[in-house]
């Protein structure tokens, strides 16, 4: 039995335990695949629908996620609303990822602009950098410590991938591999956690209270 | 030195229904949290059914606890949220416990 010491960490420790299950970690470890795949696709259907044929796939996760929370996840876990603390910085990370999200494809479309006269190494610094504020940001705003991980490991990806075509001459700046590599580790991780959850919370036979 | 019954009398004042250890974990769950159903309370807690049970009736009927019985699905599904009640009488189960111990001489 852990009783809390204070208020806050038991607020927090509530919290964190919803990020326990590994559904998180393998919807982020879904988003660096994408970085793996999109540049194989894009020779033959093109830049804009080797993007834009994540979007099904990413309603697929989520549906999927969303289907084993509810019939797998909760008898086993339980469930939890939030106070209106909560909610707010979850509001604040919900408008920061926005923001990110627009300053990249901002970013994206200044660069698609000049991409001949930038540097390999130049785009890749900056997406890198994007990646990691954004990762840093949510695992601050989260209270989700592993973010931080997840943001430095794909801060290293667009470098090595950068360095491994300059280099070794691999295809597509290396993404395929670098991405898919950091994709398989935080899917991995996901799938490791979810499977200590099923393993430690067996569904609990309800009774009435 | 004063009389030691009116330095104790905060002590007096506090809440038995809340000082029990198990409901005081109870309480600090649905205290930091808007609704809680009672699986996720139980893991957090690490209290048997039964147990949890035993005290959140007790709660119950002190007013302090409401719980609202729905299906999840085919699955009944007991939700549980603290009163305004069960707020005022934590917060003043605070501070009252606050005042003892900080009352306390040092060592």
């Amino acid at each position: 039995m852990q009783t809390p010491i204070s208020l806050k960490s038991a607020e927090r420790q509530a919290f964190q335990s919803t990020f326990a299950d590994g559904l998180w970690d393998v919807f982020i470890g879904c988003f660096a695949l994408q970085f793996a795949i999109a540049p194989l696709l894009s020779e033959t259907l093109g830049d804009f629908w080797s993007s834009a044929i994540f979007l099904p796939f990413w309603g697929l996760v989520y549906l999927a996620i969303w289907l084993v929370r509810k019939h797998v996840l909760a008898p086993r876990l339980g469930t939890v609303s939030f106070g209106k603390a909560r909610r707010a910085k979850m509001r604040k990370f919900s408008m920061v990822m926005v923001a990110v999200n627009a300053l990249v494809l901002l970013v994206g479309f200044l660069l698609a602009l000049n991409f001949n006269q930038i540097p390999g190494f130049g785009i890749a610094s900056l997406f890198s950098l994007l990646l990691l504020a954004s990762f840093s940001l949510a695992a601050w705003l989260l209270d989700f410590p592993r973010l931080y991980v997840y943001g430095l490991l794909l801060f290293v990806a667009p470098l090595l991938g950068e360095w491994l075509y300059a280099n070794l001459g691999f295809s597509h700046h290396g993404y395929p591999v670098v991405f898919g590599i950091a994709a398989g580790l935080i899917i991995l991780t996901g799938l490791v956690n979810f499977l200590r959850v099923l393993s430690n919370h067996p569904t609990i036979d309800a009774g009435e209270v | 030195m004063g009389d030691p019954q009116s330095d104790l009398h905060p002590l007096a004042n506090i809440d038995q229904v809340i000082h029990a250890p198990a409901r005081l974990m109870v309480l600090t769950y649905l205290y930091v949290t808007e609704s809680v159903d009672y699986v996720f309370l139980m893991r957090l807690t690490g209290l048997t059914w039964g147990n949890l049970a035993t005290h959140l009736n007790k709660l119950e009927a002190a007013g302090y606890v409401e719980i609202q019985k729905t299906f999840n699905g085919k699955k009944p599904q007991s939700i549980l949220r603290m009163t305004p009640a069960g707020r005022a009488a934590f917060t003043q189960y605070k501070k009252n416990l606050r005042q003892v111990l900080d009352d306390l001489p040092e060592e």
